[in-house]
């Protein structure tokens, strides 16, 4: 076995302490940033000004803070309190003899991590990062805590719901010229559901295997049109659903259950065929070798090398899908995607709780049983 | 003498990633109906060897001809087809664990078959006909639809060369075929190989651990060390010195019955 030049060890572990630093830069950029935060709620605008007022920095500010945090960081990392160091876990321990002692109570194997210096700053940083949040978004237990008049009026009227448009069409409620029953729109929303589940997983199927590195990276055409579909199931599922279904509800009608089946199986396929296509490449590569060492050709390996290995959590992930596909289906209405949330949010415009409580109460009704249902379902698979 | 039935001249294997030299120049001959046990430490290029000979992994350099074929020469295309001469069993036995012995026992000729007729699982009654005819051969004939992960590691290896069996091969590669086995299981797998050889005249080429099981079935044996030749020659031959060249100076020979 070649031993590789210490040059070249030296080389890579000095580009690891470079990015260490960079790392310990980014967190004390991140500190200040707190700090310059706090100075503006509290000590800026009101003790200087006892106005609201935003921090200006002066010209050299921006510089300074830089070049400031960069020291910090090269500080840090110089006296080997440094935070990259140790997340890239090039620790720098001493090596030297164990006494029986201390392997004996234990004190070899280290103090725990949050007792050591680094477990300390990490709860600091924590304990800064959950202060500044609670800032920034503005939270404050009394508003949760003191519901407004209209809240106490709507849950008051929410129980008990009215089901009497369960199952006659409400005359008031109309889409595209029909009235609606609750019942009616609850089958369309889970056949919504259903559709987008297939057809997503009847796409994403094929093309999970043209994402999978150990059937495609045997050719350079192979690793290109790996890259594209790897590509596309990223970008694609990288845009949430309620995303898509803007989009196909502007393409086709405002409304149409169809957009919504679209926008569901367009996330579908992508989000499937990236757990698809990461179980295959997660296969025993044994029995592909042994198909390949019997002559079989590429589509054989797949038939019998790596679909028997895949199906059992193939089902168990279209399942899943299935569990998320139902829930999105009864709000996707809120962007045109059609369903029972077009009811719902009609209901809510026109402030009936009553009848509002219907419906929600039948969506849970039903969004419980749907995942009961794949819960035992995936039981038994796998 | 007639003409040697495998030759592999100068082969050369490297792994790019991690520069590592797996084969370093190897070349010897194998006659029609030998039994040659390839024998070495783990890591010495046994599997490589033999992965090289069917093409599963591609050489760096270097030739290899089989029955006058220089397969290092043949289209993807043209391998595929070829490796239906060419038999193979496996250290972890490489069972599709989910499906049945039949089913696992058929894929053994899937190289003989249109693919388009194998997607639908479609197989030709003689096929089935000879996977029940070998699997009554390795004693398995009940078990035919019984799932493969359901049997004992021997079992699974007796599917496997049933398997092998299927291809009707001219030339048998085993990679390390007992090494996840018990001493009484690996004999009955070896006999079974040796059988193949005697009765049905396959050439066989098999890396083994132990160099007892060597000296008991293997007609002759070659030591690779390092990924390079160092030994060639009847089994008798291995005395004590040998062996402490191909296995290092500290290691003693183990026997297993």
């Amino acid at each position: 076995m070649a031993v590789k030049p210490s040059a070249a060890i030296d080389a890579a572990r000095l580009r690891r302490r470079l990015f260490a630093l960079f790392l310990d830069w980014l967190t004390w950029g991140y500190v200040a940033y707190a700090v310059m935060y706090f100075l503006q709620e509290y000590w800026w605008s009101r003790t200087l000004y006892g106005f609201y007022n935003p921090l200006t920095l002066p010209g050299w500010g921006w510089p300074a803070a830089v070049l400031g945090t960069l020291a910090m960081a090269a500080l840090c990392e110089l006296t080997g309190y440094s935070l990259g160091e140790r997340a890239l876990k090039l620790e720098r321990r001493e090596e030297r003899p164990l006494s029986r002692e201390e392997l004996l109570t234990g004190k070899a194997a280290g103090k725990p991590f949050w007792r050591t210096q680094w477990g300390v700053m990490s709860i600091l940083l924590l304990a800064l990062t959950v202060a500044l949040g609670w800032h920034v978004v503005k939270i404050s237990p009394e508003a949760l805590l003191n519901p407004s008049e209209r809240a106490r009026e709507m849950l008051g009227e929410i129980f008990p719901p009215d089901f009497r448009y369960f199952f006659t069409p409400d005359p008031a409620f109309e889409l595209r010229g029909f009235p609606y029953s609750i019942l009616n729109l609850m089958v369309v929303t889970v056949f919504m559901a259903l559709l987008a589940t297939v057809l997503g997983a009847a796409v994403a199927l094929p093309l999970s295997f043209f994402g999978a590195r150990n059937i495609m990276g045997v050719s350079p055409a192979g690793w290109f049109v790996y890259g594209i579909v790897r590509g596309f199931f990223n970008v694609f599922r990288s845009i949430e659903t309620m995303l898509w279904a803007v989009v196909f509800a502007i393409w086709i009608r405002w409304g149409s259950p169809l957009a919504g089946i679209m926008a569901l199986t367009v996330h579908t396929i992508a989000a499937l065929g990236k757990l698809y296509s990461e179980q295959v490449e997660g296969i025993d590569p044994g029995p592909v070798e042994a198909v390949v060492a019997a002559g079989g050709s590429r589509l054989e390996v797949i038939r019998y090398a790596v679909l028997p290995q895949v199906v059992p959590s193939f089902w168990a992930f279209t399942l899943y899908r299935w569990d998320i596909n139902v829930r999105m289906s009864t709000v996707i209405a809120l962007v045109g995607g059609g369903g029972i949330g077009d009811m719902l949010f009609y209901y809510k415009n026109e402030g009936e709780w009553a009848l509002l409580g219907a419906v929600m109460a039948t969506i849970v009704a039903v969004v419980w049983a749907m995942d009961y249902l794949s819960g035992r379902l995936r039981e038994r698979i796998v | 003498m007639a003409e040697p039935y495998l030759v592999v001249e100068h082969l050369t294997k490297v792994y790019e990633r991690g520069h590592v030299v797996a084969l370093k120049d190897v070349s010897f001959e194998v006659r029609k109906g030998e039994f040659l046990v390839i024998i070495g430490l783990s890591g010495s290029g046994k599997s490589t060897l033999l992965r090289c000979i069917n093409r599963l992994i591609e050489p760096t350099k270097g030739r290899i001809f089989i029955d006058g074929v220089e397969i290092t020469k043949l289209s993807p295309r043209q391998m595929r087809k070829f490796r239906r001469r060419i038999g193979m069993i496996f250290q972890h036995f490489n069972l599709i664990k989910r499906a049945t012995v039949m089913t696992n026992v058929l894929t053994g000729r899937l190289g003989y078959n249109p693919t388009w007729k194998t997607l639908l699982g479609i197989f030709p009654r003689s096929d089935r006909e000879l996977a029940l005819r070998n699997l009554e051969r390795v004693g398995l004939l009940e078990k035919a639809y019984v799932r493969a992960d359901e049997l004992s590691g021997g079992q699974q290896q007796r599917v496997g060369i049933a398997r092998a069996l299927m291809q009707e091969p001219e030339l048998l590669l085993a990679d390390e075929p007992v090494s996840a086995l018990d001493p009484a299981t690996s004999h009955s797998v070896m006999q079974y190989i040796e059988q193949m050889n005697q009765e049905d005249g396959v050439t066989v080429l098999a890396s083994l651990h132990f160099l007892s099981l060597a000296r008991r079935y293997g007609t002759r044996i070659i030591a690779l060390k390092d990924g390079e030749l160092v030994f060639d020659g009847a089994p008798e031959e291995i005395d004590d010195r040998k062996f402490k060249e191909i296995y290092g100076e500290e290691a003693e020979e183990v026997e297993i019955r």
